[in-house]
């Protein structure tokens, strides 16, 4: 071969900088109105900010994550799952790595949220109660990621399994209402039990949601042909 | 971009491996499309995949290339299955559709395939040069034209060298030049490698051609020579410059009188006969292709 060995970025990279670029829309969206309602809570006088803040997070990261299954969806209708399976990317790889594309655009818009929400809220001369604290850990954060990439795989194993729609009435289309359905359910269901009970109820939930992504992966990959993953065209 | 005008291709790593379909099966969905298809090849040479539509020339390409796990049977490469990833790197595959990923550039686009091919950015400098798309490099891929897309599709498996080729219809909608320019790629690679190539240019295919593999139904129809290949009719025109009135003007097809034979051997005897008339022939042109007879 004549060319000189410049090493290449890995397709893992390539495919959270190809995910941050086909999302971009839905992390523009994700980031804005998480930090649109960031700020709105931290000039309230009212005092919501404590508890409405760890609320509002989970729902705008998982619209932010949308880029690693429009990624999926945007692969295997071009053809390019075809390439990379014959070139030897087993399918479980390819869902893993729109996985962690989700993974790496929900830390982008909870990062945003967490820095400019609390920095804010200390730097105006607050301090963080315990319970605000409980709140980011036990709720916030867990069901980011769980809202996220619940959408995602979800989205991915109802793409796989049919033939690619537009608009509302496909995966993508439909998936941040699926993502924004965990941190909802949760809530509903928190908010009716005692507080002693609460943080166990969102981080189990958040622990649940987890378990259904990686159960709906596990099945994805091992019971899934390879003829799921290629272009209908 | 004429034959002698290509860049020399890399000369190939090593002795061409055998390649094997025995009894093979696949489809998708559990639905059979290929049924207990076998053969082997190993001179480097284009074998030309043929069949009417849904014969499962496509089907048989992504099986080869392990995309599709057969149901029965097994696609071996110098004697190792498919399945393992040694063999799937000796062998490229370029389907019918582009495969480039949305919203990269073209070279962003050579450099995906790249690291998925473990070859470097000197590579795809090498064949953006050799696809002569160098000028297209910053171009976002849905700016391109049909011929400039091909181009850019075929210029992926060109990255790093391989034994094997499987071209799903390299040539299909392009224009002629561009098609040209790629069946001249492709001859060039013919030289020390096995190209699969499936057409449904019945003159491509004999013009480009060593060998047929045809299906039909799924099922292998006919492995042979091209040469070898006899039509059931054989069919010429001719032209003439003087006495047309002698020629049977109820066959005709443009400016050819069409002339039905048992084989070629009969054409002097024909051509003898019209002079003896006072026929002047101008032109005498092969009307029918034998591959045709594949089709029916």
């Amino acid at each position: 071969m004549t060319g000189t060995p410049a090493p290449l970025p890995s397709l893992t990279a390539m495919t959270f900088r190809r995910g941050m670029r086909i999302g971009r829309l839905y992390l523009v969206l994700g980031v804005f109105f998480t930090l649109f309602l960031t700020v709105v809570l931290l000039r309230s006088t009212k005092g919501a900010f404590p508890t409405a803040f760890p609320l509002e997070i989970p729902m705008f990261a998982a619209l932010g994550s949308m880029g690693g299954l429009m990624l999926f969806t945007n692969d295997r209708s071009k053809g390019v799952l075809e390439y990379l399976i014959a070139y030897g990317v087993p399918p479980r790889t390819l869902l893993l790595n729109a996985l962690a594309t989700a993974t790496g655009l929900t830390t982008i818009v909870l990062g945003a949220a967490l820095a400019v929400g609390l920095g804010g809220y200390v730097a105006v001369g607050n301090t963080l109660s315990t319970d605000l604290e409980n709140a980011i850990l036990f709720y916030t954060i867990p069901m980011a990621y769980a809202g996220g990439l619940f959408a995602s795989v979800a989205g991915m194993v109802w793409s796989t399994l049919s033939s690619p729609r537009t608009g509302m009435n496909s995966p993508v289309g439909v998936a941040p209402l699926l993502g924004v359905a965990p941190p909802v359910l949760v809530l509903v269901l928190a908010e009716a039990s005692s507080k002693s009970d609460y943080y166990y109820i969102t981080a189990g939930s958040a622990a649940i949601f987890l378990v259904i992504v990686v159960a709906l992966l596990l099945l994805a990959s091992r019971l899934m042909g390879r003829e799921r993953f290629l272009s209908p065209l | 971009m004429a034959t002698t005008d290509l860049p020399p291709l890399p000369a190939s790593p090593s002795p061409t491996p055998r390649l094997a379909c025995a009894d093979l099966s696949s489809g998708y969905l559990g639905k059979k499309v290929l049924d207990g298809v076998s053969f082997s090849v190993e001179e480097p040479a284009i074998y030309v995949v043929l069949g009417p539509n849904g014969a499962g020339k496509t089907t048989l390409f992504r099986t080869m290339a392990g995309i599709l796990t057969p149901y029965r049977g097994s696609v071996e490469i110098g004697g190792r299955s498919i399945e393992q990833q040694a063999t799937r790197d000796r062998l490229h595959f370029l389907s019918h559709v582009d495969g480039i990923p949305d919203g990269l550039t073209v070279e962003e686009a050579l450099e995906f395939y790249a690291a998925v091919q473990r070859a470097s950015h000197g590579d795809v400098d090498r064949v953006l040069g050799l696809l002569e798309i160098e000028t297209l490099r910053a171009k976002f891929f849905s700016e391109l034209s049909a011929g400039q897309k091909k181009r850019v599709s075929i210029a992926r498996i060109f990255l790093k060298e391989r034994d094997i080729y499987l071209l799903d219809e390299p040539t299909a909608n392009l224009d002629p030049k561009v098609a040209t320019e790629i069946r001249d790629l492709v001859l060039k690679l013919s030289r020390d490698r096995i190209v699969l190539y499936s057409s449904h240019n019945l003159f491509e295919a004999r013009e480009i051609g060593r060998y047929v593999i045809a299906l039909k139904n799924g099922r292998l129809a006919l492995f042979g020579r091209i040469a070898d290949l006899r039509s059931a009719r054989y069919t010429v025109g001719i032209r003439a410059t003087k006495g047309e009135g002698q020629l049977p003007s109820s066959a005709r097809k443009g400016d050819y009188f069409i002339f039905e034979l048992a084989g070629p051997e009969e054409v002097p005897k024909l051509l003898k006969e019209l002079e003896g008339k006072g026929v002047q022939i101008r032109e005498v042109k092969e009307m029918s292709n034998p591959l045709e007879d594949l089709f029916t």
